[in-house]
């Protein structure tokens, strides 16, 4: 073994060992690093006596402050209800009128119900509520179930053709597939809803309207009312305004009449509270639009 | 490099191979309308060509009995080249995914290309093909030097080489046939699990086997943390990839355990790839490379046992830390946050026994980016231990869990400590083991530095920014209690960042690709005459033989 | 002590003998009491297996690295809770050979999504995640509705799932691809088995829009509308 020699900068000896060049001090470890050890260490031991810490066979020792994260995070969340419950006790408890005549509660349902939209609609009504992409606008006064607070609660609590034992059932046939219809009969119609909402344009004869009309008073008034104005019992949409879930281009009128709609909007009783439902429903009624 | 090996050695190689070539042919087979099949064309081509290559070089002569009068470094030379080649694609890759985050329809309608498919390909890529084959190369080369011993035979070697890059392989093309585990750094499947663990116990036993022929009595510290890199990752691989294939012709199998237990191997695994991949073996490159370079001695063998012994023990507590306040019990999140925090030291310890190494050689650092590139991994060492011991106190985990912060505490790791310390590492190699003067270029080597310093900043404080607000965003309630931004609110607040992210990996990988050039460049140059080659660069035995004993 | 590994350090058998006992420590305290503390794993009486379909749809999951951005893990945190609902528990991955907790929210948690959103809207979502959510960085699956699904070896995939534990009968098995079938087939009879073997409340639909197609979309659909509804316990430990 190479004799220990003493390295000029430092002044520490070394091991005395030499590896492909390389040698190593013998300076010894510095304080701080046993000081800090023992700190690390006490507070471990100082944890684990106050905390869950270390198994026992099919158990394991509690802690002496008996701390749960499961208890804490119910108790936090039961905890945070009760501190709303300044405010969320008048929501629940008033009517929709009184809270719409309220500013104050008004701006906590818009801070409130903003991120609950946003979790939790946004991802088919968008973050606007405009819908689009075959989810209704909910900014409109066009409601395919009623716009009263009281229908739009019960459309969010037992969702449309959804899994609620009560939800709302809508469907719309599937003319087209399902062989009702012939397709020069389906243009026609098309034709004749687009008519409802907007002046034909140059090109659509009046004939073609006519015979549209015709096969509306047949097929489709049932539903949507001999004037087409819609029926909110069958969430069959008003097709005289200019508001348009699946577009309003005569391709698209044309799939639905060809295939049917039927989309789904999901219940959130088993999901969302009564008071969040209340919540999004004045949110909703907030954002309503002319 | 096939003339190297003696002719019995060619006769094995051609056995393995023929092994290799009848698996690949079975799983070809049984897997023909699985994705496994591929992988069995795939091993049948590598084995076919391996074994072409051998044959065409069977007319060599066995090479010289005086090749053992020196150290055997094709397999270090080889290892450095797929290391760089590695760390190219990987980090081309992690730009990639970067910029998924950023311009998510950059990307092709093909399965392939998609963001869950392509991170895989970035984290094995950077960590096992860059992180894997540095260290490969770089231990075989620091275990025979500071054992004055060569390797004991020139067929293990080649093979632990050869048949990791096969694996990662494996890993990398399965990722983009959807050939996953999903569990996090141990995505490969079965069958190229089980081909690691072949490997890997034969780097094992031809790790002690040099150690066993070493002419020096003590083993240096370099070794140890080689040997726990080796080890312990055999044994964290083993127990988290148990699982039941559903049959010989499929890729998919479904893990032994389930749900929390599970979830707790599977972090205990992870953090500790973390540890004894990414920390013990790259400890073992800097306890070489930084005092050779620096020519200074190691600083204090003592503190070198404490952190050693300190990180081997503490660090195999401390994986539950990323199962905070999850449906792990908490008595183990207690263990893994307290076992974190106690892990402070020794890390630090190592990281300061490095750094004050360098003590009568600062002016080294000031002149040579090689060095530098070791001295900054130092420092960023110190610093991503400090953020993650901080980061495994529960209620910061509260905020950082799910967030970019780990991210930025993921890269501050892997970009500033773990390529900063390879690149060092490789740049002092190179010459040494080529034969050269020096790097072709010195002015690239720092050119390189700068990029991959100044990257990594962009990138880490730009995760450390998106991380925090979005950890914020997700916790902040409005003054009437309830909650104050949605989910997609959080992610809008990201995109500047994710651009950011991806302006500063593009710094890292151009240093990176500047790195590949000058080594290439330097192989490309011309060799020392063997009279000026470093001294001293030669085993015991030669030495012995050249000089009378002492 | 300093001696001691002094002299330890000139045994490269014993070194490795020491680093494997001193590394060995941690795992085995950590991870063996899980399997034999009872209270780690929640009872769940009535807890239903994942039917071979949900089953194909978790695989896919599981290919297409859906973890490298969302996690299914709701931890014990008020936020958390408030936003996405009750705290994961741990009996809810006990079928879930690997877990799939993940480690990354880019995305938002899928642990309650089961029933959040409307088949359709999944469907809408995967093809052009952008069309629905704006914002979104998600890449687009729609190649799912194209690739029709793999169900011949779904009998081996659920042996296999037996063999690491999950309580699937001989009758499951052997049926594993006529009810993969069966669930997406509704009124076909095939359908009625699959709520025969899975209980009632089963989801059985077109998942994809497209009847009379298996294709991977219906799979992962059914997967991700039973997340977290294998059980209802994490809703009951909340309410008490
Ligand atoms: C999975 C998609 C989806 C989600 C999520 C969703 N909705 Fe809907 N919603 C729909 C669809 C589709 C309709 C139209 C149903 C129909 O055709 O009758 C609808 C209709 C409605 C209506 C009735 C509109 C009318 O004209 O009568 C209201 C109100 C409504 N949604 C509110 C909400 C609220 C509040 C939320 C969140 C708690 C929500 N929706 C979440 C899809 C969704
Ligand atoms: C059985 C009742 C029923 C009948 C009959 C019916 N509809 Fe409908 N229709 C609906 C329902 C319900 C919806 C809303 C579907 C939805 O929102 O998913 C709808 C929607 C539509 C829409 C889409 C409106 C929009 O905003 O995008 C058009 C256009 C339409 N119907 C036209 C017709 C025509 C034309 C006929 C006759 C050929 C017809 N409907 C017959 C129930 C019916
Ligand atoms: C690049 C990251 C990324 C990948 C990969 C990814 N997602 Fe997403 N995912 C998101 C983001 C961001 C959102 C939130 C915006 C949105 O709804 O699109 C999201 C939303 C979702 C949602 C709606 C969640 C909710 O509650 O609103 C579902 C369901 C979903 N993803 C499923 C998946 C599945 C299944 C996969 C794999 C096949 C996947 N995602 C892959 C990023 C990703
Ligand atoms: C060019 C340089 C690099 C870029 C642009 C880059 C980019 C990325 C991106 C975008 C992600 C995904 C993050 C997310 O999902 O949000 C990621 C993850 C990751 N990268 Fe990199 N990366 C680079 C280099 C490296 C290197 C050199 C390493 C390792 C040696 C590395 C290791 C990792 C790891 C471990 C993860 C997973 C992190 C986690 O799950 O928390 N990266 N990288
Ligand atoms: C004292 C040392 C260290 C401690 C205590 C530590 C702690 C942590 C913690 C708490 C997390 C976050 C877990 C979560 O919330 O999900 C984490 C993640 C991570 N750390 Fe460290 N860290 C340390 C050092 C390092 C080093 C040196 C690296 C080198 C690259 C590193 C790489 C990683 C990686 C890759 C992850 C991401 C894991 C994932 O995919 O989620 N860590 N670490
Ligand atoms: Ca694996
Ligand atoms: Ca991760
Ligand atoms: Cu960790």
């Amino acid at each position: 073994m190479a004799v220990e020699e003493r390295d000029g900068h430092s002044g520490y000896l070394t091991t005395g060992h030499e590896w492909n060049g390389i040698k190593e001090l013998n300076t010894p470890v510095p304080r701080l690093v046993y000081l800090t050890l023992a700190v690390t260490a006490l507070f471990a031991v100082g944890y684990w006596i106050l905390m869950p810490a270390f198994p026992l066979g099919s158990t394991f020792t509690k802690g002496l402050l008996g701390a749960d994260d499961r208890t804490a995070v119910t108790a936090a969340v039961k905890q945070a209800q009760t501190d709303r419950a300044r405010w969320t006790d008048l929501i629940a408890a008033k009517s929709y009128d009184d809270i719409q005549g309220d500013p104050r509660l008004m701006a906590q349902v818009r801070a409130t119900g903003a991120v609950l939209f946003g979790d939790n609609c946004a991802a088919c009504h968008q973050r606007d509520a405009r819908g689009g992409n075959g989810f209704p606008n909910l900014t409109t006064q066009s409601w395919l179930w009623g716009g009263t607070p009281e229908a739009i609660a019960e459309t969010i609590r037992v969702g449309v053709n959804a899994a609620h034992p009560n939800t709302r059932v809508s469907q719309m046939p599937a003319f087209g597939r399902d062989g009702v219809l012939k397709r020069d009969e389906m243009e026609n119609v098309v034709a004749y809803v687009m008519s409802l909402s907007a002046p034909p344009a140059g090109k659509v004869s009046a004939d073609r309207i006519a015979a549209g009309k015709a096969v509306f008073t047949a097929n489709c008034a049932a539903c949507h009312g001999p004037e087409g104005r819609g029926n909110l019992e069958l969430g069959a949409p008003n097709l005289t305004d200019s508001h348009w879930i699946y577009g309003s281009d005569a391709t698209a009128l044309y799939a639905g009449v060809w295939g049917g709609l039927q989309n789904q909007m999901p219940s959130w009783e088993g999901r969302l509270s009564a008071l969040d439902r209340k919540i999004l429903v004045l949110y909703i009624l907030d954002r309503r639009g002319p | 490099m096939v003339a190297q090996l003696t002719k019995s050695e060619r006769q094995v190689a051609l056995v393995i191979l023929l092994a290799l070539t009848i698996v690949g042919l079975i799983f070809a087979g049984a897997g023909k309308d699985d994705p496994i099949g591929v992988h069995g064309f795939l091993i049948m081509a590598c084995a076919i060509a391996a074994i072409f290559a051998v044959i065409s070089a069977s007319a060599e002569p066995e090479p010289s009995p005086e090749r053992l009068d020196t150290y055997y470094d094709d397999p270090s030379k080889i290892g450095i080249v797929l290391a760089m080649a590695w760390a190219a694609v990987g980090m081309l890759v992690g730009f990639w995914v970067a910029l998924l985050l950023a311009f998510p329809d950059l990307t092709f309608d093909a399965g392939w290309a998609s963001f869950g498919r392509l991170r895989p390909v970035h984290t094995s890529g950077v960590i096992f093909g860059f992180g894997g084959n540095a260290l490969i190369a770089t231990s075989f080369y620091v275990m025979q030097r500071t054992s004055r011993a060569r390797l004991p035979d020139q067929l293990s070697p080649l093979f632990v080489l050869f048949g990791y890059n096969l694996f990662c392989l494996l890993a990398a093309t399965g990722y983009l046939m959807g050939i996953t585990q999903s569990k996090e750094y141990a995505e490969p499947e079965w069958y190229a699990d089980i081909w690691l663990v072949i490997v890997w116990v034969t780097y094992l036993v031809l790790y002690l086997r040099t150690l066993a022929r070493r002419q020096e009595p003590h083993i240096y510290v370099a070794n140890w943390y080689y040997l726990a890199f080796v080890l312990v990752v055999a044994m964290l691989h083993i127990v988290n990839n148990l699982a039941v294939p559903v049959g010989l012709g499929s890729a998919k199998s479904y893990s032994l355990f389930s749900g929390v237990q599970d979830a707790m191997t599977q972090w205990w695994y992870g953090h500790n790839a973390v540890a004894f991949f990414l920390t013990a073996g790259f400890l073992g490159m800097m306890y070489y490379y930084l005092p050779k370079r620096a020519g200074r001695p190691l600083f204090s063998y003592r503190m070198s046992i404490i952190s050693f012994w300190g990180i081997t023990f503490l660090y195999m507590w401390a994986g539950s830390h990323h199962l905070h306040y999850t449906a792990l019990p908490q008595w183990v999140q207690t263990l893994g946050m307290t076992f974190s925090v106690m892990l402070l030291v020794p890390s630090w310890s190592a990281a300061a026994n490095a750094l004050l190494t360098l003590n009568g050689a600062w002016h080294k650092v000031r002149d040579d980016a090689t060095l530098r590139f070791m001295m900054v991994a130092a420092v960023f060492y110190g610093l991503t231990t400090f953020e993650g011991s901080f980061l495994a106190i529960r209620p910061v985990n509260a905020l950082s869990h799910y967030t970019d912060w780990t991210v930025g505490h993921v890269h501050a790791g892997a970009l500033g400590w773990v390529a900063m310390i390879t690149f060092g590492a490789i740049y002092a190699s190179v010459p040494w083991l080529w034969k050269r003067d020096a790097m072709y270029s010195a002015r690239l080597v720092e050119v390189h530095f700068w990029f991959a310093v100044t990257g990594t900043i962009i990138y880490v404080i730009s995760m450390w920014n998106s991380g925090i607000i979005q950890g914020l965003m997700w916790r902040t309630y409005t003054p009437e209690g309830t909650l104050a931004y949605s989910f997609v609110d959080s992610l809008i607040e990201m995109h500047p960042y994710y651009i950011a992210r991806a302006i500063g990996g593009l710094f890292f990988l151009i240093g990176t690709l500047v790195g590949c050039y000058n080594i290439w460049m330097t192989v490309r140059g011309e060799a020392l005459p063997a009279a000026t080659e470093p001294a001293g660069d030669i085993p015991a035995p030669a030495i012995a033989a050249r000089q009378p004993a002492e | 002590m300093f001696g001691l590994h002094y002299k330890l350090e000139r045994k490269s058998i014993g070194l490795a003998l020491a680093i494997i006992g001193i590394g060995s420590i941690g795992g085995l305290v950590e991870i063996a009491p899980l399997f034999t503390i009872d209270q780690t794993v929640e009872d769940a009486p009535g807890m239903r297996v994942y039917t071979p379909l949900e089953l194909a749809g978790r695989n896919i999951y599981v290919r297409e690295g859906c973890y490298a951005c969302h996690s299914q893990m709701i931890r014990t945190l008020r936020d958390e809770v408030e936003r996405y609902g009750p705290y994961s528990l741990a009996v809810e991955s006990k079928y879930d050979h690997p877990m799939l907790w993940g480690s990354k929210r880019t995305g938002p948690d899928l642990a309650r999504i089961g029933g959040k959103y409307s088949d359709q809207w999944h469907v809408a979502h995967f093809v052009n995640p952008r069309e629905i959510v704006p914002p979104s960085v998600m890449p687009s699956y729609a190649r799912l509705l194209r690739n029709p699904l793999r169900t011949d070896d779904l009998g081996r995939h659920l042996r296999a799932m037996r063999a690491v534990g999950v309580p699937y009968t001989d009758d499951m098995i052997a049926n594993a691809t006529a009810d993969a079938i069966g669930q997406a087939t509704p009124g076909g009879e095939a359908a009625d088995g699959v709520s025969k073997r899975y209980g009632e409340a089963t989801n059985v639909r077109v998942f994809d829009g497209l009847p009379g197609e298996l294709t991977e979309m219906d799979a992962l659909v059914a997967y991700l509308q039973i997340v977290g509804r294998l059980t209802d316990a994490a809703y009951k430990t909340a309410g008490k």
